[in-house]
């Protein structure tokens, strides 16, 4: 049967004329921002009645990905309209919101109430709730509160063929595989998240930091693994080489080959403490001495963005596992170094898989590298960070790919779903 | 289709020799079902055992597992995985026959990374095994179910089990790190890596509770713990359900995570208090294999078998009280207790009145943490505090000791109960916090139409909780009991569904649950479908469960 409306009327008919342009220099594509999940559905189903790819760009802050759909027609669904919040669950600590609010609106709605979404990097908050779901990269996690996908305890999609799927809210269940967790990391390949329930927290009842400096990086990830096998659950800590705490509090700060770490901690009050006192005796088992507590105020406050971030954003990162953390620090640092130039790292984001290091890459007087300097110190910290076993930044397991391939097949035969997305 | 029994024998024997392959009659009958109790109506009436597998083989390697996938893909026979066999919802009843693979001979503990907190293990290996092999390395994996002494790591993962201590360690599903699976096409899949920097979707959460629909699940990755320095477990009394559901949701979301929460409704903290002291002397001079308490300093967990004086023997409370019914003089005469059963309504609500009278004190509340020793003697603090604020009294640490102690005293003959005519089973669902007491409610009416039910809370999240029932009948007409069986599970898991809860939070779907997937999952159904059809795409992987349309049943 072939349709008797164009794509372009349809997408008007499924979301109103206001809410469909064409993309500007792009011909045969459209951006459409659907209001409501329904219309996400009529949209695919549009899509699908056209053979025309549905990519989706969440809040629009990163163009979408393009490569090899060729002449096919496109659809950018942009989820800017669906950030509302459903439902509220303060009994169960439920949240149920629209795929489009950004974890940074939802905190907005959470933090009157004395709820929140939980102790996650703030950075990454900036993103829309489906977006940060869809996708899965490294550092996505929190020692207290574990990895964000793990907050979905249910989710609705619209799958190619138009229909809405909708995973049932349970906090645990036994009944066959975890059917959301098709939809987290697929990127929109598999369907279309339209909505979520989050698992939220309450407020912290107490919260305290602190800022210690370790005689070299080895002592700082000793002691803080010392200090999380005592069940230590930070809200937030950061290992700061000699190079990068300088450049974050000032030349005085630390001695060379030293480190520095800022913890928070975060809970019931007693609990809180608790864990900072683990953390304080593990620093003092590795021969490490408390700083001013300062340092660690100033690095939540840029945390949180309330004091500018000593820029740039780190060029580099890799992310290892407990026993290669080191490793992979050493051995990224040892590099940039025999290629002349100087790095600066920090490690953070621990959660049960291991780490991220980030590295930034300057000269001798510490400006950061650009341009071509940074791309080749770029090659040259992968292939260290490789052979020290760490995992790099976009790095993709090829071996399941076959696997996504026939599922993608069976669920969607046109290969209407972001299909330029998890291939090659 | 027909399977030629020599075929399958030549073909298998050519795999792993002939000492590895049965179609030994007495195997068969073994291996054609688990601990579902609906599979003993027809043991109790004495009829042959059916379905049974064409075939059971014991393979020792992952390209022996391959090659059997193969074989039986080539033959077009069934694969159903196999590990102890501890079941209770009939996921292994091979409904269409086939060759029933036992991994319990790949049972080698590969690796424990004590810097990564990861245990490299092959799917065979037992619970008990893995857990002494742990603790003398000192780690735990944390999970404790009752079956620990019959179970393996591959069936825990292949249903998403729970143990006793889920509220701090999380279920299985939530302390696997990667797995190796036989899919059902021969190959072999690894779902390791740390898994979040890999992109696309998370592979190991699609297969782990998929009970053998996709594969065989041959070894996984498991997160460890370090063994704990310290147990705290104390008993405490709430008014009511309500009251005591309340006070566990202010402790676990105050963000402390007790080891394990266990509230029990009227009725079953009557019984558990009704029978203590009386020993099941059937049961003791029939020399049954009870599972002894842990003695002091043990560990997590017992020596097995104990010495015979030191067992008390316990299959909960329910069958202490039917256990009292058949004890002539001491107790109700059988037939006088059968007719109870009968009238469960009568018996519910009777007995549900005089347990609130005579356990006036409310419902127990067992609560218990575990780890290492400065947080945890902080946690329990302030775990004991909140429930206190919350209105529950504290009883001490006897009551938590004596549920320590017999947290593994699990029969392994058939109960004494099935025996009398009557039956006893176990319903677990699950709900959030807000559904939970009309989760209760709702599955409590349904199920006591037909049964006498209580009910405890245990595993415990932030975010809501799972309710166990515990239910025994009696039918009036002889072969009444599975249409009686049926209608419990019937309306009980429909009720759950109803008011918004899963039919199951540990047990899995197996057999039993399998018609009420579709209304579990509804649309979603469809991602399941796909999943089977992408890792097994001629439907011979335990075919006919999990509520996916098996096939060969058009054929």
């Amino acid at each position: 049967m072939t349709p008797t409306l164009t794509l372009a009327e349809e997408l008007h008919r499924a979301v109103g004329a206001d809410h469909v342009r064409p993309e500007p220099g792009q011909p045969d594509a459209w951006r459409v921002e659907p209001g409501a999940p329904a219309e996400v559905a009529e949209v695919v189903r549009a899509a699908s009645r056209h053979r025309a790819a549905v990519v989706p760009v969440g809040s629009g802050s990163r163009p979408p990905r393009v490569r090899a759909l060729g002449d096919r027609p496109r659809v950018h669904v942009a989820t800017t309209r669906l950030d509302q919040v459903i439902h509220l669950d303060e009994t169960s600590l439920l949240c149920h919101v629209q795929a489009g609010i950004t974890g940074l609106g939802l905190e907005k709605v959470l933090s009157p109430r004395g709820l929140s979404l939980g102790d996650y990097p703030p950075s990454i908050l900036g993103s829309t709730i489906g977006g940060l779901v869809a996708v899965r990269t490294p550092g996505k996690s929190s020692a207290r509160h574990g990895f964000f996908e793990d907050a979905v305890v249910g989710l609705s999609a619209v799958l190619a063929d138009g229909r809405t799927i909708h995973t049932r809210l349970a906090p645990r269940r036994a009944t066959g595989p975890d059917l959301a967790r098709a939809l987290c990391g697929s990127e929109g390949t598999l369907g279309f998240i339209t909505t979520l329930v989050l698992r939220i927290h309450r407020r912290a009842e107490a919260r305290f930091l602190a800022a210690y400096v370790l005689p070299s990086i080895d002592g700082a990830v000793a002691a803080t693994y010392l200090a999380l096998r005592e069940e230590a659950a930070p809200a937030g800590l950061r290992i700061l080489d000699a190079a990068e705490a300088r450049h974050w509090f000032g030349a005085g700060v630390v001695r060379d080959d030293e480190a520095v770490v800022v913890a928070a901690t975060a809970g019931p009050t007693d609990l809180a403490a608790c864990d900072r006192d683990l953390i304080a005796s593990a620093v003092r088992a590795e021969g490490g001495r408390a700083a001013d507590v300062e340092l660690a105020e100033l690095w939540w406050k840029r945390r949180l963005s309330a004091e500018p971030w000593p820029g740039p954003p780190p060029m580099f990162q890799v992310t290892a596992t407990p026993s290669k953390l080191r490793g992979a620090y050493h051995a990224v640092c040892g590099a940039v170094r025999s290629a002349g130039a100087f790095p600066r790292a920090h490690i953070s984001r621990f959660d049960a898989d291991g780490a991220v290091v980030f590295v930034t890459f300057v000269d001798a007087k510490g400006a950061p590298l650009t341009g071509g300097a940074a791309e080749k110190l770029k090659d040259v910290a992968e292939a260290a960070a490789r052979a020290a076993g760490g995992w790099l930044l976009g790095a993709r397991s090829r071996e399941l790919d076959p696997y996504l391939h026939k599922l993608r097949a069976i669920l969607d035969p046109d290969g209407i779903m972001n299909p330029g997305a998890l291939v090659g | 289709m027909a399977v030629d029994p020599d075929r399958v024998r030549k073909d298998l024997e050519a795999i792993v020799g002939p000492r590895r392959v049965s179609l030994r009659s007495v195997d068969l009958d073994t291996y054609a079902r688990d601990m579902w109790p609906r599979l003993l109506f027809a043991r109790r009436a004495g009829a042959p055992y059916e379905p049974r597998p064409h075939a059971v083989v014991w393979p020792e390697h992952v390209r022996e597992v391959v090659a059997i996938v193969r074989a039986a893909r080539a033959l077009g026979v069934p694969v159903i995985p196999y590990g102890g066999g501890s079941g209770v919802c009939g996921g292994t009843v091979p409904i269409f026959g086939g060759i029933t693979v036992d991994l319990k001979r790949m049972a080698t503990l590969r690796a424990v990374r004590g810097d990564e907190l990861i245990a490299d293990v092959d799917a065979g290996l037992s619970g008990e095994r893995f857990e002494r092999e742990l603790a003398r390395r000192g780690f735990t994996f944390g999970h404790f179910p009752s079956s620990i002494y019959c179970s393996t790591v591959g069936g825990w993962l292949a249903t998403r089990a729970a143990g006793q201590l889920s509220t701090k360690y999380g279920k299985v599903e939530d302390r696997v790190a990667g797995l190796t699976l036989v899919t059902g096409a021969g190959d072999v899949i690894d779902t390791d890596g740390p898994s979040r920097v890999l992109g696309g979707p998370n592979w190991t959460q699609l297969i782990v509770g998929s009970e053998g629909t996709l594969g065989l699940i041959t070894s996984a990755r498991l997160r460890l713990s370090p063994a704990p320095q310290l147990k705290v477990y104390r008993g405490f009394e709430v008014d009511n359900v309500a009251a005591g559901v309340e006070a566990i949701r202010r402790v676990l979301q105050r963000g402390l995570r007790p080891a394990v929460v266990r509230l029990y409704d009227e009725l079953d903290t009557f019984l558990n208090s009704f029978g203590k002291g009386h020993r099941d002397d059937d049961a003791v001079e029939r020399g049954h294999a009870w599972a002894p308490a842990p003695l002091p300093g043990e560990g997590a967990l017992p020596v097995l078998p104990g010495e015979p004086d030191r067992q008390e023997p316990d299959d909960g409370p329910l069958a202490r009280l039917l256990a009292l019914g058949r004890r002539g003089s001491r107790g109700l005469r059988k037939d006088a207790f059968s007719a109870l059963l009968s009238r469960p309504r009568i018996v519910n609500s009777l007995v549900g009145t005089v347990a609130e009278k005579v356990a006036r004190k409310g419902c127990k509340l067992i609560i218990g943490l575990e780890g290492a020793r400065i947080r945890t003697e902080i946690e329990a603090a302030l775990v004991f505090a909140e429930l206190e604020r919350a209105g529950a009294r504290d009883l001490g640490e006897e009551p938590g000791k004596a549920w320590l102690a017999h947290r593994y005293a699990v029969s392994y003959r058939m109960s004494p109960v099935f025996r009398d005519g009557a039956f006893v089973d176990t319903m677990e669902v699950a709900s959030s916090w807000e559904q939970l007491l009309d989760l209760y409610h709702s599955v409590r009416d349904a199920i006591g139409r037909h049964a006498v039910v209580m009910a405890h809370f245990s595993h415990a999240y932030p975010e809501g909780c799972s309710i166990y029932f515990t239910f025994a009948a009696h039918a009036d007409d002889r072969g009444g009991d599975e249409r009686l069986y049926d209608a419990i599970w019937r309306d009980g898991l429909e009720a759950a569904t109803r008011v918004g809860g899963t039919i199951s939070h540990h047990h899995g779907v197996g057999l039993l649950k399998s018609p009420y997937m579709h209304g579990e999952h509804r649309e979603a159904m469809a991602i399941l479908a796909s999943l089977k059809r992408a890792l097994d795409p001629d439907d011979i992987m335990n075919p006919g469960k999990l509520g996916l349309v098996a096939s060969r049943e058009g054929r």
